[in-house]
């Protein structure tokens, strides 16, 4: 009689051997109002102003060219900024961000969501325990293959690099005995007609003291504004709110994502803009690099893609696709 | 057991030495594989009386392996695939014998890390099949010897394997002297080992010394001598010995002592208890010497700081 | 943003092909849940499945390899397939410790190679350039890869390597077993057919399994049943050569105690075959059980087992009670 009974009545079930997958809300777009070095705070509020001045007008740009949406619906657009307290902190949060906050404002722009560089490479200090995101992201990443990859290539994590293509051979063997010893050149994968090669560096150090790339971390930023990252199927870097006029004396005091305009639509978004200087332009190359060999959870990705569908607002299906730039004269 | 059969020169001995040592261990019930680590010139197929295996080896052996030209190197059940009428039997009560050559036109290559991790994940992977595993080092200080140093730091996924390292030589002043040398010289294995990481007392602990065609002078082939000449080898025994305990390879460090073997100076081959009793080509001695090492490299008794 | 497909189209995989490796994990001792789930971490955001009904079995969640090659097909015809080989690591009641590496494969794909995006959001699908002989890669994938051509088993093999780096092994396994292979491929059955299931057992502990199941399948789900059959043929295997190995008829008891003990305390209580399967795979197994009968064959070898100890145990009592005899 096997086969005959409804499923319910025979089935067993352990929780734990199922997994679960938590949903985030999406605005349309996140919009970067920039990036900046510490050393560039260090010059003082009028670069500051100039910075947010430059970006304005491009900033209305993006925000009027988000669409098309069905009739009568208005875009979610939440804007946001990241702070390096990653690479070097010279001055504490209550120092350094009311000036930028002001300088924002002064140039007409709210900056909904104030991020910390930190917050990509640690684990959630709202879930002890849980994962560093860079970590996550990076036993995330699946080379892609170039032509002849039958399954038999070291894993990414031994080498701490990502390329778009295939790296030049290295010259390891004795040039006496292999005659196949020749130099090649490296090459893109899919480079339409000549390539453009790059070799991203991940981290440096060892896995217990490990540094991770500013190429890396932005990668991570990315993926987090577009709401496609979990632990454990749970939400990560969920915004906390926060009063802006009481920022901590230690950058470590301060959550990694908080929410300043109570009001703002959702820090998570089905695509995001930024606004940056021309100078992260590799930077940027570099995460586009690794964004495209991120895999990401299936549930995550229909989640996002099932969700924008019935808002009459359809995602394309790569996650590269779903970023995009504006790298301003000036800026 | 992680076993590496080095030496400073060639004609010790050393992987003919090496290979009826696995013989041994396997009789005695063991799983045993060895390993043709001798980049350039392997010859564990010939001691095994395997013909065939070199050429096969090409291209599937462990260069191919190290160098990731193929994920799987070529296996050789001894037992089933040996031409020698002897072994080609497989005495019930033994352990497995199988043999991983290495590729005939191999050479020596320089080790990265891409090499050093594929020989670690191999050592891991045969050692959950077998209870010991020989590699047959190229004689010198070779890339060979500098890729099982690396790969056995502590720090290694290794470490937690019992590995022992045994050096032959011959019993002459320039081999006692350049064994000598091979362990504890400027370029030796032991402060190369330091250099990379490994601790000095656990390193030169874990080294024992074997002294292969040594003329056991109580034997017919020598008693016959003429007195003059029976006085004059004495005394040169005397010295060398003397010697090798001054250089720190005397006695004590020395596992074991295997006798001139007339057959293995015709032919490098596995010595069988049939050739000992049987045809009696072999001499008895020979066959104790070689289980007794066999039985010494397993008892760590014998191991250990001095 | 383009109004572009935004979710894949379900694909009808017309082909599923899969290698497992099974081996002892190399402890003393059988492993905890806490270590089974430390051992099987290959993603810090993802976490471990683990299941306690029938027996105790934790899977790793799987973990792709990008692949862009030739497929292996027994007529030689030439087929390039790119996309991902799923793999993932099974440990059963903390002792056995599988790696399966596994894709599907649709009927037919674009002309050229898509960018990688396309293929990362079909996980374990090999997408072919064209169309896809499916028969003749079925066919090709048992008999093995030559060179240049899809090698699905180095990538369960360095998915095994990867776990067995763990610090937590400490290498000292109460008894040796050699790994076995088993590669299987599954095609949908015949509109009028029933499923079926082709078991070969081949040389050098390769085994292979060629499957016709309905249509719809999941690629993950057939992975579990040859998981399955892998566990329960590795264990057929190493204990049927252990008592191979052992001279049962000789005095020597502490030969006999070191082989016969830890396939006791170890392996025989691992049976269990069927534990997590569909209920249409299930029933392949009874295919298996009526010929060659693998519960059969297990049932007599651990009678074989018990009644060599108790055998034994006897032998022992008497020589002591004989001995006791003696000596008033």
């Amino acid at each position: 009689m096997k086969g005959s009974l409804p499923e319910e009545e025979t089935s067993f079930r352990e929780t734990s051997a199922e997994p679960h997958t938590a949903s985030v809300p999406f605005s349309h777009l996140s919009l970067e109002l920039g990036h900046l070095y510490m050393e560039d705070f260090a010059e003082g509020p009028d670069r500051l102003r100039r910075h947010f001045a430059a970006v304005r007008p491009w900033a209305d740009a993006v925000r009027a060219g988000v669409g098309p949406l069905p009739e009568g619906r208005r875009p979610r657009i939440s804007t946001c900024f990241l702070v390096d307290d990653y690479f070097s902190r010279l001055a504490t949060p209550a120092e350094l961000l009311p000036p930028l906050l002001a300088a924002a404002r002064e140039a007409g722009l709210t900056i909904d969501y104030l991020a910390r560089e930190s917050g990509c490479a640690a684990p959630d200090p709202a879930h002890p325990g849980s994962a560093p995101l860079a970590e996550s992201v990076l036993h995330r990443l699946v080379e892609s293959p170039p032509p002849g990859s039958t399954g038999y290539r070291p894993p990414v994590g031994r080498t701490g690099w990502l390329t778009n293509g295939r790296r030049t051979p290295s010259r390891r063997t004795s040039a006496a005995l292999d005659a196949s010893d020749v130099w090649q050149p490296p090459s893109e994968t899919l480079a339409r007609g000549h390539s453009v090669f790059m070799d991203v560096e991940l981290f440096s150090g060892t896995e217990e003291d490990r540094t991770w790339s500013c190429a890396f971390l932005a990668s991570v930023w990315q993926l987090a504004r577009l709401g496609l990252l979990r632990d454990n199927g749970r939400a990560v870097l969920t915004p906390a709110p926060w009063d802006p006029a009481a920022f901590p004396a230690d950058w470590d005091a301060l959550p990694p994502v908080v929410r300043l305009t109570p009001d703002a639509a959702p820090f998570t978004a089905y695509g995001t803009c930024s606004v940056l200087p021309g100078r992260f332009l590799p930077v940027e190359h570099a995460v586009r690099v690794v964004l495209d060999q991120v895999q990401l959870e299936p549930d995550v990705l229909d989640q996002a893609a099932r969700r924008s569908e019935a808002e009459g607002y359809p995602l394309p299906g790569g996650v590269v696709e779903r970023t995009s730039y504006v790298f301003p004269p000036g800026l | 057991m992680l076993v590496f059969a080095a030496s400073d020169k060639g004609g010790t001995g050393r992987s003919v030495t090496s290979a009826n040592l696995a013989y041994h261990r396997a009789l005695d019930g063991d799983d045993v594989c060895y390993l043709d680590f001798d980049f350039g010139s392997p010859t564990a197929p010939a001691v095994f009386d395997l013909p065939d295996v070199l050429a096969e080896a090409e291209g599937k052996g462990l260069h191919s392996y190290l160098k990731g030209k193929t994920g799987e190197p070529l296996r050789v059940d001894v037992w089933a695939r040996t031409e020698h009428p002897v072994l080609r039997t497989r005495p019930s009560g033994s352990g497995r014998l199988v043999l991983l050559p290495g590729d005939r036109t191999g050479g020596e290559f320089v080790t990265d890390e891409e090499n050093l991790h594929r020989c670690v994940d191999l050592v891991l992977r045969l050692k959950r099949e077998f209870d010991v595993i020989v590699v047959d080092l190229s004689a010198g200080r070779s890339y060979a010897m500098d890729l099982a140093l690396a790969a056995t730091v502590p720090r290694s996924a290794l470490a937690r394997i019992t590995t022992r390292w045994l050096v032959y030589h011959r019993w002459t002043r320039q081999h006692v002297m350049a064994a000598a040398e091979l362990v504890s010289g400027k370029q030796g294995i032991v402060r190369a080992g330091v250099a990379m990481g490994h601790d000095e007392t656990a390193l030169s602990g874990s080294i024992r010394f074997v002294r292969a065609a040594v003329p056991d002078l109580q034997s017919p082939l020598w008693s016959q001598a003429r007195p003059e000449q029976s006085v004059w080898m004495h005394e040169r025994d005397r010295q060398l010995e003397a010697m090798a305990a001054g250089l720190g390879i005397g006695k004590t460090r020395a596992l074991a002592s295997i006798p001139l073997e007339p057959v293995l100076q015709w032919r490098e081959q596995l010595i069988t208890y049939e050739d000992v009793v049987d045809s009696r080509v072999a001499n008895l001695e020979t066959w104790q010497a070689m289980g007794d090492l066999a039985q010494r490299l397993g008892d760590d008794k014998y191991w250990g700081q001095l | 943003m383009g109004a572009q497909e935004s979710t894949p189209r379900p694909v009808r995989p017309v082909l599923a092909c899969g290698e497992v490796r099974t081996c002892l994990l190399p402890t003393r001792d059988a492993v905890d849940e806490r270590a089974a789930e430390a051992l099987l971490r290959l993603r810090a955001d993802e976490r471990v499945r683990v299941s306690r009904r029938p027996n105790r079995c934790a899977v790793s969640p799987d973990v792709l390899t990008g692949i862009d090659c030739r497929l292996p097909t027994a007529n030689g015809a030439k087929v390039r397939a790119i996309g991902t080989v799923a793999a993932r690591a099974v440990l059963t009641e903390g002792r056995v410790l599988q790696s399966t590496a596994y894709f599907a494969a649709p009927a037919e794909g674009p002309d050229g190679r898509r960018p990688w995006g396309y293929y990362l959001v079909r996980p374990g699908l090999l997408v072919p350039v064209g169309r896809l002989p499916a028969p003749a890669v079925a066919e090709g994938f048992l008999a093995g890869h030559r060179q240049g051509e899809l090698d699905v088993g180095s990538v369960a093999e360095s998915l095994l390597a990867r776990i067995s780096r763990a610090p937590l092994l400490d290498y000292d396994t109460p008894l040796n077993t050699a790994s076995t292979v088993l590669r299987w491929s599954a095609r949908p059955a015949p509109a009028d057919g029933e499923p079926s299931l082709r078991f070969t057992v081949g040389e050098e502990g390769l085994r292979t399994v060629a499957l016709r199941l309905p249509e719809g399948t999941a690629p993950a789900a057939v992975a579990g049943l040859c998981e399955d059959l892998a566990l329960h043929d590795w264990l057929l295997t190493t204990v049927g050569d252990k008592l191979d190995g052992v001279r049962l008829g000789t005095d020597d008891q502490a030969a006999v105690r070191k082989v016969l003990g830890p396939l006791v305390d170890h392996l025989l209580h691992l049976w269990m075959p069927r534990a997590r399967l569909e209920r249409v795979l299930a029933g392949l197994w009874d295919a298996l059980e009526e010929a060659p009968g693998f519960t059969r064959q297990w049932d007599a070898l651990a009678q074989r087992i018990r009644d060599q100890l108790a055998l034994r145990a006897l032998l022992a009592r008497r020589e002591a009670l004989d001995a006791r005899l003696t000596t008033r």
